[in-house]
C-alpha cells in the first residue's frame, strides 16, 4: 500500500512538470518576438537577484505595461482606437519621460494585483481608488486626483434619500472590493457585492437593487439626463477619496513616478491634460 | 429607439471584433485537442503502467478542478511561482495562454470519448485482423478508426457545442471575446456607456455559429450512415 502512495505522488510530481515542460515549448513556438523578448528579459532578472531595479528593467524591455480597464475619463479608446483619457495621456507622458513607449493592456478588474505581481502588466493606472486593500497589495504612487463614492438610486425616489440616514434602509449593489463596498461596509449598510460598477448600475435599473454606490467621476459620466441612465441619479456623497497609482513592490518606479508628477504639476502639464478631460477640479497638488 | 438604431452599428462592429476572438479559440482549441486527445487516449490505454497512471492521474486532475481555475493557473502561475512570466502581458500572450488551456482540458475530455469509441468496437474485429496478418496499426486506421468516429460523433458534436460557449471563461484572464465586448458597453466605451443590451445580445452571435455547427455535424452525421 505504502509503495503504491509513494509510486502515485511521484508520478504526480513527474505528471507536474511534463506538463511544465509542455507549455513552455509551446510558449517558445507560438508567441510572437514581443513575448519571446520579454521571457529573455525577465530570465535574465530572474538570474539576478531580487530587489533589481525595475525602472532599467522597463528600459532594457523599451515598454511600460499599463494594465487599464476601458474608463472614460481616465483611459478610453479615441475614434482610431488609440487609448486616450487622463491617465492614458499622462502614461504616456511617463513612459516617453523614461525613454520607453507605453503599452495598454486591458484587465480583469477583480485580478490586477495578480496581473502585477505575475509580471504580466507593470502598472495599474485607472483611475485606482487608494483602499486600504490596495495599498496593501501593491506600492502606490502619491494620489493625484479626488473623488468621492456616491449612492445612485432612481430619479423618482431621489427626494427621498438625501442623507446617510435615509439610505440605511435600502438594499445596495456595490462592486466587490472596491471603495463603494469599504463605505456601505463602514456606513453599516445592506449590500450584495457584484461584478463590476456597471453591474451595480444595471442591479438599480432593473430593479433588483435599491441603490447602488459607485465613483463620482463615473456617476457624472454615465447617469443622469442624456445617458444610458437617464432615470437614475445621484444623491448622497459617502466619502471623499484619492486616485493613484499601483506598482509591484519594492518597485523603484513608484519615485520616479512621484519625480514626474511633481515635475509634470509644477510646469502646468499635468493641469493642462486635466483639463484637456475636465478632470481638473480633482487633481491634487504634487 | 433613436439611440438604439445610432449604438447598434457601433455595437455590432465591437461584438464582431470580439466574436472573431471566440471563433479563433474555438478553432485552435479544436484543432489542437483532437489529436492530443487521441494522443492521451492511446497513452491510457498503454500497456506500460506508469504512462498509464500518470495520464489517468492528468485526466482527473484536469476533468477534476474547474476550467476557470486551469486559465488562472497557466496564465499567472508562470509569473508568479517561477518569476518568469511566459505569455507578456499583451493580447496575443493571454490568446495563447488560453488556447494552451483549453487545448489540454478538452483534449482529456475527448481521450475519454475516444476511448469509449474504441473499446465499443468487438473484440472479433481485432482477431480477424490479427488472423489476416495486419499490423496493430493497420487494423486501427483500416478497420476501427472510421467505425469509432461514426460512434464518437454524437457525443463529440455536445463537447463541440459545449466549447463553443465555454470559450466565454477566458475573459477572466481577459481575454477580449465576444461577451467581454458586450459588457464593455455596460462600463462606458466608444461612447456608448450603461447600455446592457448588448451583453444579452451576443446569446445571438452564439445561437447562430451553434445552429450552423449543428447542421454541418447532422450533415456529417448522416454522411457516415452508408455502414452501420
Amino acid at each position: 500500500m505504502r509503495k503504491k502512495i509513494i509510486a502515485s505522488i511521484m508520478a504526480m510530481t513527474l505528471c507536474f512538470s511534463l506538463a511544465a515542460c509542455g507549455s513552455n515549448n509551446v510558449s517558445a513556438d507560438l508567441s510572437d518576438s514581443a513575448s519571446l523578448d520579454e521571457a529573455t528579459t525577465s530570465e535574465s532578472t530572474e538570474s539576478d537577484s531580487e530587489g533589481e531595479s525595475e525602472v532599467a528593467k522597463i528600459q532594457e524591455a523599451g515598454t511600460l505595461v499599463v494594465g487599464i480597464t476601458d474608463f472614460e475619463p481616465m483611459d478610453y479608446k479615441d475614434d482610431e482606437g488609440n487609448w486616450i483619457g487622463f491617465d492614458a495621456d499622462m502614461a504616456n507622458a511617463f513612459a516617453k519621460s523614461l525613454g520607453v513607449e507605453a503599452q495598454f493592456v486591458e484587465i480583469e478588474w477583480d485580478n490586477k494585483a495578480l496581473e502585477l505581481e505575475s509580471g504580466s502588466i507593470d502598472c495599474v493606472w485607472n483611475g485606482m481608488t487608494l483602499t486600504d486593500e490596495v495599498k496593501s497589495a501593491m506600492d502606490c504612487s502619491n494620489a493625484y486626483c479626488n473623488n468621492a463614492q456616491v449612492v445612485i438610486v432612481p430619479k423618482d425616489k431621489a427626494d427621498d434619500y438625501q442623507t446617510v440616514e435615509s439610505v440605511k434602509e435600502l438594499n445596495f449593489a456595490v462592486e466587490v472590493g472596491s471603495a463603494g463596498a469599504s463605505e456601505a461596509e463602514a456606513n453599516g449598510l445592506n449590500y450584495t457585492e457584484v461584478n463590476s460598477q456597471a453591474n451595480a448600475l444595471m442591479e438599480v435599473a432593473a430593479g433588483t437593487s435599491d441603490a447602488a454606490i459607485i465613483d463620482s467621476l463615473m456617476a457624472a459620466a454615465m447617469v443622469g439626463e442624456g445617458t444610458s441612465y437617464a432615470d437614475l441619479t445621484y444623491t448622497v456623497g459617502l466619502n471623499s477619496e484619492e486616485y493613484g497609482v499601483g506598482f509591484r513592490k519594492g518597485s523603484d518606479l513608484v519615485s520616479a513616478l512621484n519625480d514626474f508628477f511633481k515635475a509634470s504639476y509644477d510646469d502646468g502639464t499635468m493641469l493642462k491634460t486635466a483639463e484637456t478631460y475636465g478632470v481638473q477640479a480633482a487633481l491634487i497638488e504634487q | 429607439m433613436d439611440i438604439f438604431m445610432e449604438q447598434l452599428p457601433i455595437v455590432v462592429h465591437s461584438l464582431n471584433v470580439g466574436f472573431l476572438q471566440t471563433l479563433k479559440l474555438f478553432f485552435v482549441t479544436l484543432i489542437g485537442a483532437l489529436p492530443l486527445g487521441l494522443l492521451i487516449c492511446f497513452g491510457s490505454k498503454s500497456k506500460i503502467t506508469p504512462i498509464r497512471i500518470i495520464l489517468k492521474l492528468f485526466i482527473w486532475i484536469i476533468r477534476g478542478t474547474p476550467l476557470m481555475i486551469q486559465l488562472l493557473i497557466i496564465y499567472y502561475f508562470p509569473g508568479l511561482v517561477l518569476h518568469n512570466p511566459i505569455w507578456g502581458g499583451g493580447e496575443v500572450g493571454r490568446f495563447v495562454a488560453s488556447a494552451v488551456a483549453f487545448i489540454i482540458n478538452y483534449a482529456c475530455y475527448f481521450s475519454e470519448i475516444f476511448r469509449g469509441g474504441i473499446i465499443s468496437i468487438p473484440v472479433g474485429q481485432d482477431e480477424a485482423g490479427k488472423v489476416l496478418g495486419m499490423t496493430r496499426s493497420q487494423i486501427f486506421f483500416k478497420i476501427k478508426l472510421l467505425q469509432m468516429i461514426k460512434r464518437i460523433l454524437p457525443p463529440m458534436s455536445n463537447e463541440i457545442l459545449t466549447l463553443v460557449k465555454d470559450t466565454s471563461l477566458a475573459r477572466i484572464i481577459a481575454l477580449q471575446e465576444v461577451i467581454w465586448a458586450g459588457q464593455a458597453f455596460m462600463k462606458g466605451s466608444q461612447g456608448i456607456s450603461g447600455a446592457i443590451w448588448p451583453l444579452f445580445f451576443t446569446a445571438i452571435y452564439y445561437l447562430i455559429c451553434n445552429g450552423l455547427l449543428t447542421l454541418l455535424l447532422g450533415g456529417l452525421e448522416k454522411k457516415l450512415e452508408y455502414f452501420r
